[in-house]
C-alpha cells in the first residue's frame, strides 16, 4: 500500500533496485508496529476493563482511582530512583570516559573494567550487589560492622537499587561517550591546546559541549530503563513504598481477579511518564548546537 | 583519493600523534590525579563482582566470617545440578536467535533511512525508536494475551518482543554506519560490471563489518540479559540463565549457586569482547 | 500531500481503533465447570499418556524439592513412558498467572500441564475454571489416602473435588536460635512479648509472601482466643469483627520489630537472610524440611531449634492440579499418580532428598510401603511429623487471605 508514493522517490542516478529504496524499513517496522502499537492498545484497553478476566466487559477508569494514592507516590519514588542514579551514571560515566580516551594503560584499564559490567544482566548485577551491600553481605563482614551497618539494601534511601543502576549505567555512559569522544575530539583539543586553553578550558569549552549530546542520549536511554525495569528493585528494594514497575508487577501476580485491570493502569501510567521523559529530552537535544 | 572514515573506525593513529607531539600532555600533579581517578573507577566498576568471585568457590562460609571457611566446588555442582547447563543453552539461542533477525532487519531499516528519505521517515525513525521509550513490562503486559490468542508460540513470542527491543540499537549503530558511508563505491563498482552480489560482497559487506558486528552483539545482550520478557511471555518454555538466577535468589542459602549462574552469564559476551578485542576492533558500543 | 506526521497519528488512531475492536470480541469465556477426559479407565490413560511431554511447574527456589523431582520423580516417570519436564518459577502466582492468560485467550493446547499449588491460588484459579476437576477419583494411588482427612477434602476452605491430587504435608513452623534464646515462648502470645521485651531482635515477612500471610493469621487465631473462635469459611461481618484487634496487635507489634518496623522482609528468603545473618532470633517456615539442610551446610548456627507452641500451628496440604488448558491431561494425571505412590512419598520424606511429609494414610500403606517409611531417618533439628502436627490448627478459608493481606498492606505497612 505504500508503493505508489515511494516510487517517485528512488534516485534515479543508480540502478533501479528489485525493492523499492524506502520499503526496506517494512519488516522491521512490522515487527516494531505489532509489538509498541499492539502492546499499547491492549494494555490500555485492559486498563480500561474492556478484557475482565471474569465478567463482561465495560468501559470503567476505576482501575486507574483503586490506587491513586499509591500510584502517585511510587511514581515520585520511581523518578527519584532513576533520576539519582542517572545522575550519578552520567558523572561517573564521563569521568570514565576522560581516563579512558587518554589511552596508556590506565584508559585502557578503566575501559577494561567497565566493559565487564556492560554484559552483565540487570538481575545478575543485583544479586551481587545485595551479596556486596546486604546486611550480612561481604562489605558487613569485611569491616566486622554489622550492628551498624547502615541499611542499604531494603533501607529507606534505596541506595542498594540506585548503586546497581548507577554502577551498570555508568559504564555504559562511559563507554558511549568514549566513543564519540574519540573521534571527535582530538584534532578540537589539539587545536584548544594550542590556542592556549588550560585544562579546565578545555574541559569546558571543548569536552563538555562535545560530550552533551551523547551524555543526553545515553542519559535518557539510562534514565527510562532504570525508570521502568523491575527486577533491581524487586530484590534489592522495600515493600513500601513501591516503585511503579514493582507495584505493576504485583498487582499482575495477585491472585485478586480484579488486580489485572490494576496492573495495567500502571503500566500506563509508567508509560506516559516514560514518554514525557524522552519528548523532554528531545526538545533539549534540538537546542544543542552539535545535535545531527 | 578522499575516503571518509566511518566515525566507528579507529583513530588510533591521530591519537598517538597527539599523545607525541606532548601538546595535550599532563603535568605530574595531573598524573597523580589522573591515576588516582583511574584506579578509583577501576574499584568502582569492579568492586560488585568480588563477592561473586568469593561465593563460586565458597562452600562454606557462614555469618559472620569475612571469608569463605571451606573452598571447593560444590556450587558448581549445584548449579549444574539445577540445569546450569539448559539455561546456558537457552540464553545463547535466544541470544542468537535476537541478533540473527534484529541485525539483518536493522540494516535494512538503516539503510531505506539512509538512502531513501521519504515522507515515511519520520514516522518509520519515531516508531522504530518507540522501543527504548516504552519499558518493557508495558507491552508485555498488553502483548501477553495477544500472542497466546494468536497461538504464537511462546519461545517465538518472546524472539519477537526481544527483537523489536534490540532494533532500536541494531538501527542507530547502522544508521551511524551507513552516515559515513559513500554510495559513491557501490555505483562505481556497479559502473564497472560488479553484479550485485559482487558489490554486496566485496563493497558493501567489507565497509560496514565492523558496525555489523557491534549490532550484532547489541542485540545479542538484549535477549542475552533479559528476564522479564522470557518470564511473562516465554511461560517457562524458555529457560535462560537470568530466570535460573532469579528463581535461585528466591531461596535460602543459595548464594553460591547464584554466584556459579552469574558467572556463567558473564562469560560468553566477555569471550566476544576479548575476542573483538584482540581482532583489534574498537569497543562495542552498549546496552544500560 | 499530507505530513508524515498527520499520516503518522492517524495510522496509530486507526491501529488503536481496529485493537479496540479487536478486543470488545475478546471478553473472557465464562469460567465453565471442566470436563473430567471421558469416562476413561486408568488403562485408556497409561496407554494414551505414553510418549507425551508433562510440564510441571513448580517453586523453584528450593534445591531439595528442584533434586527430588529432577533425580527421583523424573526417571520414575520417564519409566511409565512420560516425559516430566520441571519449568522452575519464582512464585507459584506466575504458575496461575500463564494459566489464566491462556484462559483469557481460550487456548486448549497450554504451556502448563501441572502445577504444585495449593491455598488461594487454588481457589482463585478454582474460581476463574483454571482446573480440570473430577479426575483424581481415577487415580489407583489414592486408595492409599484416607478419604475423611480434612486436610485433603479441603485446601483453605476451598473444596477440592477432584481438582487436584494430594501431594505433600506441611507444618508452619517457627525456629529460633537457641544461643541467643535460652528460655524460649511457649505460646504465640509468649512469643509477641518476648519480641516487646527484645527489640530489634524479630520480624516476619510483608504479606502477600505466603510465610508472612501465614504468620499474620496465626496472629489472628492468637488475638481471637484461639482457632476455634475464628469463622473458617470467609464472612465480611467476621472479618470486620476479629482483624481490628489483629491490627492493632501488629501496630503494637511494630517499634519492636527489626529496624523499628520501618520495613520488613519482602519475602520469607528475606527473613531467613536476616536469621542466617544474625540479624533477627526467629525464622519461620511452612517447609521445616528446609532447616536440616540449611543448619548441615552452616547457613543456619548451628543452635537452631524449632519453636514448640502449646496451642500448636498451622498445617496444610498442597496438591498437584492440572491446569484445564493442559493439552496433556492423561500423561499429568499418570505423574500425578506416580506421584502419590508408596515409593515415591518415602523418598520424598527423606530429610537427606526432601523432607516433605507425606499425605498416605498410614493404615492404608502395604506391608513393603510401611517398611519404606519405618526406615527413614530422622533429622537431628526437625521433630517428626506427629510432633509438629500436634493440635494442628487449620488454615482459613483462601478468602481470608486476600482480604487480611490488603487490610495488613493498608494499616500496619503503608500506615504510620
Amino acid at each position: 500500500m505504500f508503493l505508489p508514493e515511494t516510487e517517485v522517490l528512488i534516485t534515479r542516478s543508480r540502478p533501479k533496485p528489485r525493492v523499492p529504496g524506502a520499503l526496506l524499513a517494512v519488516p522491521a517496522i512490522v515487527i516494531v508496529a505489532f509489538v509498541v502499537v499492539g502492546g499499547s492498545a491492549m494494555v490500555t484497553a485492559q486498563s480500561l476493563g474492556l478484557m475482565p478476566l471474569v465478567g463482561r466487559p465495560e468501559l470503567s477508569t476505576a482501575a486507574y482511582t483503586a490506587h491513586g494514592g499509591d500510584l502517585l507516590v511510587g511514581g515520585g519514588l520511581s523518578l527519584a530512583i532513576a533520576g539519582t542514579s542517572t545522575l550519578l551514571a552520567c558523572l561517573i560515566g564521563f569521568m570514565a570516559a576522560l581516563i579512558m580516551m587518554q589511552g596508556r594503560w590506565c584508559g585502557k584499564l578503566v575501559a577494561a573494567m567497565s566493559s565487564l559490567s556492560i554484559p552483565l544482566p540487570h538481575i545478575v548485577g543485583a544479586a551481587a550487589t545485595g551479596l556486596l551491600l546486604a546486611d550480612s553481605g561481604l562489605l558487613a563482614r569485611v569491616f566486622g560492622t554489622a550492628e551498624r551497618w547502615p541499611p542499604l539494601v531494603g533501607g529507606p534511601w534505596w541506595a542498594a537499587v540506585i548503586f546497581e543502576y548507577a554502577w551498570k549505567e555508568s559504564a555504559f555512559v562511559g563507554l558511549v561517550l568514549a566513543g564519540t569522544l574519540a573521534t571527535r575530539s582530538v584534532d578540537y583539543e589539539e587545536t584548544a591546546a594550542l590556542l592556549g586553553a588550560g585544562r579546565l578550558g578545555r574541559l569546558r569549552h571543548v569536552l563538555l559541549p562535545l560530550s552533551l549530546p551523547a551524555l543526553m542520549t545515553s542519559g535518557t536511554i539510562a534514565f527510562i530503563y532504570s525508570f521502568g525495569s523491575y527486577e533491581v528493585a524487586w530484590l534489592l528494594g522495600r515493600p513500601y513504598p513501591e516503585p511503579l514497575p514493582v507495584m505493576a508487577l504485583r498487582l499482575y501476580n495477585s491472585v485478586t481477579l480484579t488486580s489485572r485491570p490494576e496492573a495495567a493502569a500502571v503500566a500506563v501510567v509508567t508509560a506516559a511518564v516514560s514518554l514525557c521523559a524522552v519528548l523532554m529530552a528531545l526538545a533539549f537535544l534540538r537546542k544543542i548546537p552539535l545535535w545531527r | 583519493m578522499a575516503v571518509t572514515l566511518p566515525p566507528g573506525l579507529p583513530r588510533e593513529a591521530l591519537r598517538k600523534d597527539a599523545a607525541r607531539n606532548g601538546l595535550t600532555r599532563s603535568r605530574a600533579a595531573g598524573r597523580i590525579l589522573r591515576t588516582a581517578t583511574a584506579a578509583a573507577l577501576a574499584v568502582w566498576f569492579v568492586l560488585p563482582l568480588v563477592p561473586l568471585g568469593l561465593w563460586v568457590f565458597a562452600d562454606r562460609w557462614s555469618y559472620p566470617a569475612p571469608l569463605p571457611q571451606h573452598w571447593g566446588l560444590e556450587n558448581v555442582d549445584s548449579a549444574l545440578s539445577r540445569g546450569a547447563a539448559t539455561g546456558f543453552a537457552g540464553s545463547l539461542a535466544l541470544g542468537l536467535a535476537v541478533s540473527a533477525l534484529a541485525t539483518p532487519l536493522g540494516v535494512l531499516a538503516a539503510r531505506s533511512l539512509a538512502f531513501h528519505p521519504s515522507r515515511w521517515s519520520a514516522l518509520f525513525s519515531a516508531l522504530l525508536f518507540a522501543p527504548l521509550a516504552l519499558p518493557a513490562f508495558v507491552t508485555v503486559f498488553g502483548l501477553n494475551v495477544l500472542l497466546v490468542r494468536l497461538q504464537v508460540p511462546s519461545s517465538a513470542g518472546v524472539v519477537l518482543v526481544l527483537t523489536a527491543y534490540a532494533l532500536p540499537y541494531t538501527t542507530y549503530v547502522m544508521r551511524l554506519a551507513f552516515g559515513a558511508h559513500d554510495l559513491g563505491f557501490e555505483e562505481e563498482a556497479c559502473t564497472l560490471g560488479a553484479t550485485r552480489g559482487q558489490v554486496f560482497l566485496r563493497v558493501q559487506l567489507p565497509l560496514i563489518a565492523p558496525a555489523l558486528a557491534r549490532a550484532a552483539f547489541l542485540a545479542f545482550l538484549v535477549g542475552w540479559s533479559d528476564y522479564l520478557v522470557t518470564v511473562l511471555i516465554g511461560g517457562g518454555s524458555l529457560v535462560t540463565v537470568p530466570l535460573l538466577v532469579a528463581s535461585a535468589a528466591a531461596g535460602t542459602g543459595n548464594d553460591g549457586i547464584v554466584a556459579v549462574l552469574s558467572l556463567i552469564a558473564l562469560a560468553p559476551p566477555l569471550a566476544l569482547l576479548l575476542f573483538a578485542g584482540m581482532t583489534g576492533r574498537r569497543r562495542p558500543g552498549a546496552r544500560p | 500531500m499530507k505530513s508524515p506526521r498527520a499520516v503518522g497519528s492517524r495510522a496509530l488512531i486507526m491501529a488503536a481503533v481496529t485493537g479496540v475492536l479487536f478486543l470488545s470480541s475478546c471478553a473472557a469465556p465464562p469460567p465453565a465447570p471442566a470436563q473430567p477426559p471421558g469416562a476413561a479407565s486408568w488403562e485408556q490413560i497409561t496407554s494414551e499418556a505414553k510418549g507425551q511431554t508433562v510440564k510441571l511447574w513448580m517453586y523453584g527456589g528450593d534445591t531439595q524439592g528442584n533434586a527430588y523431582v529432577d533425580e527421583h520423580l523424573i526417571p520414575a516417570a520417564a519409566k511409565e513412558g512420560v516425559t516430566l519436564e520441571r519449568v522452575p518459577v519464582a512464585d507459584t502466582k506466575d504458575a496461575l498467572n500463564r494459566v489464566l492468560t491462556e484462559k483469557q485467550s481460550g487456548t486448549t493446547a497450554g504451556q502448563v500441564d501441572l502445577v504444585w499449588v495449593n491455598g488461594d491460588n487454588f481457589g482463585t484459579g478454582k474460581e476463574a475454571g483454571a482446573w480440570a476437576c473430577g479426575w483424581t477419583s481415577l487415580l489407583p494411588n489414592m486408595s492409599l489416602t484416607d478419604p475423611a482427612d480434612p486436610l485433603l477434602s479441603e485446601d483453605f476452605g476451598t473444596p477440592v473435588e477432584g481438582c487436584e491430587a494430594p501431594w505433600s504435608k506441611a507444618q508452619f513452623t517457627i525456629a529460633y536460635n537457641s544461643a541467643a534464646v535460652p528460655d524460649p515462648p511457649k505460646t504465640l502470645a509468649g512469643l509477641l512479648d518476648w519480641v516487646k521485651a527484645h527489640p530489634g531482635r524479630f520480624t516476619y515477612p510483608a504479606p502477600p509472601d505466603f510465610t508472612g500471610s501465614v504468620f499474620t493469621r496465626e496472629v489472628l487465631y492468637s488475638v481471637s482466643g484461639g482457632y476455634a473462635k475464628v469463622r473458617l469459611a470467609f464472612d465480611q461481618g467476621a472479618f470486620d469483627r476479629l482483624t481490628p484487634a489483629l491490627l492493632t496487635e501488629l501496630q503494637d507489634l511494630k517499634p519492636s520489630l527489626w529496624r523499628e518496623g520501618s520495613t520488613y522482609p519482602k519475602s520469607s528468603s528475606e527473613l531467613n537472610a536476616l536469621y542466617a545473618g544474625g540479624q533477627v532470633d526467629f525464622t519461620m517456615t511452612y517447609g521445616p524440611a528446609e532447616l536440616t539442610k540449611l543448619v548441615t551446610e552452616g547457613t543456619y548456627p548451628a543452635t537452631t531449634k524449632v519453636l514448640t507452641l502449646e496451642e500448636g500451628t498451622v498445617g496444610n496440604a498442597s496438591f498437584l492440579a492440572i491446569p484445564s488448558t493442559s493439552g496433556h491431561r492423561s500423561a499429568a494425571m499418570v505423574v500425578a499418580n506416580l506421584a502419590l505412590s508408596e515409593e515415591q512419598q518415602a523418598q520424598k520424606a527423606d530429610p537427606a532428598i526432601w523432607g516433605q511429609f507425606p499425605v498416605l494414610n498410614p493404615g492404608a500403606l502395604s506391608p513393603e510401603g510401611r517398611a519404606l517409611f519405618d526406615h527413614l531417618p530422622s533429622s537431628p533439628v526437625v521433630p517428626g511429623y506427629e510432633v509438629l502436627s500436634k493440635n494442628a490448627n487449620p488454615e482459613l478459608a483462601a478468602a481470608w487471605v486476600p482480604a487480611l493481606d490488603e487490610a495488613w498492606r493498608r494499616h500496619v505497612l503503608a500506615g504510620n
